[in-house]
């Protein structure tokens, strides 16, 4: 089931189109949007929370329509937006009550999951700190536990990396797949990282120009046309190539000990063959794998 | 960082949310808890009665003669009430209060908008399910019902005061009723004061800068307050021929300022040009106050400066960048 439906959205800035004929159905579980910078991943964000008027066009987020009810959705959805934001002059522990107040929780409610999102977000022994005390990584934090604190269907989480530390990084990651996996909460992650992307999501949707320009699982997004596959020897091996040359498999690369080859019929065939080959030349088979390419080349692709 | 004892386990939230309308009150709600807890507000509110306090004082005085020299100090205490028209007397505590007035709006709302600008907090508010007009409107309240009760707390104590103390020398025939018009003298006064304080406000990434913009803004238009005053005494200073002198026009110039124009509202509502304080100077001197300005140039004006405060915020407060 889509947690958003987007249909026919054409959004204009006075002239320029940003999002253009745009049709999506975004999946649950926890999706990356991806896009280059001015693909309309912005527009189309602020589409989804109400704040831009589409041109033509519509849909559905979480059930609610987003021409005509975008309080609503925000009311289901939770933002971590990129730019450092907060209220001036509160503590850590009041200002998330507060957005738990604006998004309609009763004050009492509000503290008390503040308390709780607070400590799951790592900030419980800050919470009674000023926020405008707090370090980058802190505060990240904090956009994500006043995201979370009316307990969102939907989260919308924008570069959440931004400005981490490494370890703050691996740590802020593994909140989003610990929060996105088991939780019932849909995240959607946008971000210009792809290393991002890969560790915390399980779809990403590629936005380029307005348009959507792929979507899909990411594993199926790296893989390579003709399902071709790479093996990995022990050590370089040149008797190896020529070996599987006369076996009818197409060598495609190699890189140093790793060859990338190509044969007719299923994976289980070149497999045999493969083996066959380095018994035949006295090596040993390390690896084997269907060739992947990474998720940066399978972005280029895409939007090139 | 976190607690050894906390349970880390995120879980959802399933208690009860309210509706998506009247978001404004929980911004109003906020601001006002915040703002009742500043106790220097509180010592503000105190000071801007000292009319009030002072006549207070001297009542206190003159009744006490009036109980220890019979019937001689009775007499005194009558010819002094004789002398004092009461809707004046409020009309002056209102009037004398209009610069602690504006020293707590300064406090209550120049740092309302210019701050959450600053710390781009209209991120949260607008990413929650509240509108720009709920922003708007909860941040003005905030202002506005701080400000409505500091007004009317010294007017409902002086009020109290003749009630329980004058009763008897006729308080209650000529000025029981004058609460009620106190209240939307103060209404429409605090309304003016937080909307204009919500615009400038709105228009700077500081409430320090908001607030000098502010005072500014105050003392510049108040000019035409003291050079009314000013062309008042240099006319002779009292009697209505010397006052009839005076084009009315430039008489109205009085009321073209924040203090001026709450003044104005005032005085159409209380039905009086005001008199000399304490009482003092009798009828002869209550021709010298510049005369109640027209209800429609009143309403004029006060509209025209919510309007321009509520225009500018509404301008300035936009559905921003909410991503990237």
């Amino acid at each position: 089931m889509a947690v958003a439906e987007i249909r026919g959205l054409t959004v204009q800035y006075g002239r320029f189109t940003a999002l253009s004929d745009f049709s999506v159905d975004i999946p649950e579980g926890c999706v990356g949007l991806l896009g280059p910078n001015g693909a309309g991943k912005t527009t189309l964000i602020k589409t989804i929370l109400g704040f831009v008027k589409p041109a033509t066009g519509g849909g559905h987020v979480l059930g609610a329509d987003i021409l005509r009810e975008g309080p609503l959705i925000r009311q289901r959805v939770g933002l971590m937006p990129e730019q450092d934001c907060h209220i001036p002059g509160m503590s850590a522990v009041a200002f998330v009550a507060y957005a738990g107040e604006l998004a309609g929780m009763p004050g009492n409610h509000a503290l008390r999951r503040s308390h709780e999102v607070l400590e799951y977000c790592g900030l419980g022994e800050a919470r009674y700190r000023l926020v405008e005390t707090y370090s980058t990584g802190m505060k990240q934090r904090i956009k994500l536990a006043q995201a979370l604190i009316h307990g969102p269907k939907l989260l919308l989480l924008d570069e959440p990396t931004n400005g981490l530390d490494p370890r703050g990084r691996e740590e802020m990651l593994e909140l989003i797949r610990s929060v996105s996996h088991g939780k019932n909460v849909n995240v959607i992650v946008s971000s210009h990282l792809l290393p991002d992307i890969e560790r915390t999501c399980d779809q990403v949707i590629v936005v380029a120009q307005g348009k959507l320009r792929a979507q899909g699982l990411i594993k199926d997004l790296r893989k390579v046309e003709g399902a071709p596959i790479d093996v990995e020897l022990k050590e370089e091996n040149p008797k190896f190539m020529q070996a599987l040359q006369e076996r009818g498999v197409t060598l495609l690369s190699a890189h140093r000990n790793i060859y990338r080859v190509q044969g007719k019929g299923l994976p289980s065939d070149v497999g045999k063959i493969v083996f066959d080959a380095a018994t035949a030349v006295g090596t040993q088979v390390r690896g084997y794998d269907l060739a992947q390419r990474s998720l940066e080349e399978a972005f280029l692709e895409v939007i090139r | 960082m976190s607690s050894p004892i906390a349970d880390l386990t995120y879980r959802g939230y399933d208690g009860p949310l309210g509706g998506v309308s009247k978001r404004w009150w929980a911004i109003a709600k906020y601001q006002i808890k915040k703002q009742v807890k500043n106790r220097f507000l509180w010592v503000l509110m105190a000071a801007s009665g000292w009319y009030y306090a002072i006549m207070i004082i001297i009542f206190f005085f003159l009744e006490q003669m009036a109980v220890n020299n019979g019937p001689q100090g009775e007499q005194a205490l009558k010819g002094f009430l004789a002398n004092i028209v009461w809707k004046d007397q409020f009309l002056l505590g209102f009037s004398f209060g209009q610069f602690l007035f504006f020293v707590m709006t300064w406090i209550l709302g120049a740092a309302s908008i210019a701050n959450d600008n600053r710390a781009n907090a209209l991120l949260v508010y607008l990413s929650k399910p509240c509108t720009k007009a709920d922003y708007l409107l909860g941040k003005w309240l905030g202002i506005f019902l701080p400000l409505l009760l500091m007004q009317l707390i010294p007017t409902l104590f002086f009020w109290l005061y003749g009630m329980t103390s004058f009763a008897s020398y006729g308080f209650v025939g000529a000025a029981g009723w004058l609460i009620l018009k106190m209240i939307p003298i103060a209404v429409l006064g605090s309304a003016l004061s937080a909307s204009v304080i919500l615009g400038v406000s709105s228009m700077f990434n500081q409430g320090r800068i908001a607030g000098i913009v502010f005072a500014g803004l105050y003392m510049v238009s108040n000019f035409f307050t003291v050079f009314v005053k000013i062309a008042i005494l240099f006319q002779g200073g009292h009697g209505r021929s010397r006052i009839a002198d005076i084009p009315p026009a430039l008489l109205n110039l009085f009321y073209c300022s924040i203090d001026g124009i709450q003044i104005a509202i005032a005085k159409n509502i209380l039905g009086t040009a005001g008199s000399q304080p304490f009482g003092g100077g009798g009828a002869r001197q209550r021709m010298a106050e510049v005369p109640v300005p027209s209800p429609i140039f009143t309403a004029l004006i006060w509209l025209a400066l919510c309007a321009a405060g509520w225009a500018i915020a509404w301008r300035r407060v936009r559905a921003v960048e909410v991503v990237g």
